[in-house]
């Protein structure tokens, strides 16, 4: 018994490890995706490499790390109120030619750092040396902000497409696995729920209560559920009629079990490639909430906010463009995964004559 | 078949039912609403000059209790949340939807006002979008695997991953006359002077304000409808028939877009009824791009006014569109493909 199940396991692994191996094949995709796995991870470390606090500043010989802790300006005798300016103390140390010295990230700024004392003339800023990206309206830098959005984005997308597939599969297999009453009295409450204009509404909820991101997470996920559904419950009827479902039940599995055991995995083939096109669609949904002055409220970095501000006045290109073109390199780059995981679970193999 | 659609067509109601009172409750319980709004106009001394009330301290007003009743019978809050949507309900059955709160209009006139430049951005990008996609992905069909359909993959591509209306920001940066090029206006619908140009300076007005967002409209259905045309062409010539037709000596071009593409267009048929409820609603994003005043913008600014009378009026329209389009594109396909047969 405990060699058989052993036997089964095997069996199932390797056909996910085919697909696997299939999807690295896919060169495009396999390569899109290390790539969005490795900038997704940097992003929970970017203070170490973007950010305004020194990663480490030596000071009469003591060693002080900011970017873990707060320490005021007056602590290392800087005189402007509030937190240290670790870039002036930067420039101080080294004209003072002292043993103090200071460690900065790659790129000093902050995403939410005013920075109007430290330019010239009035913001939004143009691109220069100094700032790659510009600033914006507030004088923030926007290639920080950029930077820092990514990883708000693409956790707002995961955690989205989770709690929508979550709910779509769990309805979706009830459907499916019951049919009947159950199925009818469901499908009206979807096709209500379908038909309600979801961005509009969305825009109405928001507009009424000011979102945080747990919360705008809840009203995406409300409205996004209902198309896995579809795919869901199209795959139950048909699993359901096959052989294998049929033993279980005379085997007495609960049907618990033949729902989340014995059917789910088999029909989870659409529902992952689907996955990637969910993240691109809960992607560009934020961005175009945040665009529209709906989404994460100020002051979180934010792509869509970028837009609003370039679009006000279009002679700030740089607050237009550096987003968009942050935002199309992001989705492409998921698009590739899509078709790439589309491939590897679910090929198609068409015999043409010619 | 016919009793099925008649049934669908009953069906309407209770989904339309649903539908409005579930955005009637949460535009009525969650706080913010136009109550609200005016209230704290008036507090924040916006329109004091008129109520002219005990000012105390720093500019918070007090209303009297008379002034708020009238105030709540003037935005309908005094009734019961359940009256007051069977009294909406009602209103709507004698097709009257209401008065706009910020245009003092009729909800229908300010509407109607906008249908026209909905539909006419609506109803030109889907005739084009049609009139690319097809053939496109029959091309990239048929020449599956060779350099045109690689290279036009990039469009598709670039269709994936761009929405309409943030490739039609992006354009209005380059040629909206910004830092870089000025060839086309920033928006709107017409110039303001159009009324005073002859015929062909009309024209040209018209065609100058259409392209762009045109563009941004296509761009958002280009990518989806060029690969269902795509692959429901690779699939049928798979299929048996195909083979027959090649194997009785039909020359390939007859057999490809006579026998193949007749069906494969099938799939493509239903998404036509759909796109009723786009023609007319018109896009809340592309709208405000290029801030065209159609029912999208009306819409969005109808929320952020907190005008709930138009907020419903354009839901209970954009919705009735949806729903009738989905059956008529059951009904397209059912008429398309005799094989369906909807019981």
């Amino acid at each position: 018994m405990a060699e058989e199940k052993q036997n089964r396991k095997q069996i199932s692994v390797s056909l996910l490890k085919k697909r696997w191996r299939k999807f690295k094949t896919i060169k495009r995709g396999y390569y899109s995706f290390l790539i969005i796995v490795f900038l997704y991870l940097i992003s929970f470390i970017l203070p170490l490499f973007i950010g305004r606090s020194a990663l480490i500043v030596k000071y009469n010989d003591n060693y002080y790390s900011p970017i873990f802790t707060y320490h005021a300006a007056s602590e290392f005798n800087q005189n402007i109120p509030g937190e240290a300016n670790y870039r002036l103390l930067k420039k101080q140390f080294s004209e003072e030619n002292g043993n103090n010295w200071v460690l900065l990230p790659v790129y000093s700024f902050g995403p939410n750092e005013n920075l109007l004392d430290e330019t010239e003339g009035n913001p939004p800023h143009p691109p220069s040396l100094k700032h790659i990206m510009g600033t914006d309206s507030s004088c923030r830098d926007v290639f920080a902000r950029i930077a820092y959005g990514f990883n708000i984005s693409i956790s707002f997308a995961l955690s989205v497409t989770l709690f929508a597939f979550l709910i779509g599969i769990i309805i979706g297999a009830l459907q499916g696995f019951f049919g009947g009453v159950v199925d009818i009295i469901l499908h009206r409450i979807i096709e209500i729920w379908a038909t309600l204009p979801f961005l509009y509404v969305i825009i109405i909820i928001s507009s009424l209560l000011v979102p945080n991101f747990f919360l705008l997470c809840l009203i995406m996920t409300l409205f996004s559920w209902i198309g896995i559904t579809y795919y869901v419950r199209g795959e139950f009827y048909r699993e359901k009629a096959k052989d294998y479902v049929s033993a279980a039940v005379a085997m007495g599995a609960p049907t618990r079990n033949l729902i989340f055991k014995h059917i789910l995995p088999n029909s989870l083939t659409p529902i992952i490639s689907f996955a990637p096109f969910a993240i691109v669609g809960n992607i560009t949904a934020l961005v175009s909430l945040d665009f529209l002055g709906f989404g994460l409220p100020p002051p979180t970095p934010s792509w869509g906010q970028l837009i609003e501000q370039g679009m006000i006045n279009i002679e700030y290109w740089w607050l237009v463009a550096f987003p968009l073109a942050i935002q199309f390199l992001t989705l492409i780059a998921i698009v590739f995964i899509g078709e790439a995981v589309r491939e590897a679970f679910d090929p198609k193999v068409y015999a043409r004559l010619r | 078949m016919i009793s099925y659609f008649i049934r669908r067509f009953l069906l309407i109601i209770p989904t339309f039912i649903g539908i409005t009172l579930i955005t009637f409750l949460i535009l009525q319980v969650v706080p913010g609403g136009p109550l609200e709004m005016e209230l704290m106009r008036i507090k924040t001394g916006g329109v004091s000059g008129e109520v002219n009330t005990s000012v105390s301290g720093r500019g918070s007003v007090n209303i009297p209790e008379s002034a708020l009743k009238e105030m709540k019978e003037f935005y309908g809050f005094d009734k019961p949340i359940f009256v007051r949507y069977t009294d909406w309900l009602g209103n709507l059955v004698r097709f009257n939807f209401g008065k706009s709160y910020s245009y003092a209009e009729p909800v229908w006139d300010v509407i109607s006002s906008r249908f026209k430049v909905s539909i006419y951005f609506g109803f030109i990008s889907f005739i084009l979008t049609y009139l690319i996609c097809i053939p496109l992905g029959v091309m990239k069909a048929v020449k599956s695997g060779s350099k045109f359909d690689f290279l036009s993959s990039f469009l598709v591509f670039l269709g994936y991953s761009t929405p309409g209306w943030a490739f039609g920001a992006f354009m209005l940066i380059i040629f909206g006359g910004g830092s870089f090029l000025n060839v086309f206006p920033l928006g709107g619908f017409r110039s303001e002077d159009f009324d005073s140009m002859n015929f062909f300076q009309q024209v040209f007005d018209q065609l100058h304000h259409t392209i762009l967002p045109v563009i941004a409209y296509v761009i958002g259905n280009f990518a989806m409808l060029t690969i269902l045309t795509k692959n429901s062409v690779i699939e049928n010539l798979s299929q048996d028939y195909v083979k027959t037709a090649f194997a009785k000596g039909l020359p390939e071009k007859r057999v490809i877009y006579y026998h193949a593409l007749r069906n494969s267009l099938i799939p493509i048929t239903t998404g036509i009824g759909n796109f009723l409820g786009l023609i007319l609603a018109g896009s809340i994003m592309i709208e405000k791009v290029f801030n065209i005043q159609g029912m999208g913008l009306l819409a969005f600014n109808s929320i952020i006014n907190r005008d709930y009378p138009i907020t419903m009026g354009i839901l209970v329209i954009s919705s009735v569109l949806m729903l009738v389009g989905n059956i008529l594109s059951d009904m397209i396909y059912a008429w398309a493909d005799p094989r369906i047969r909807f019981k």
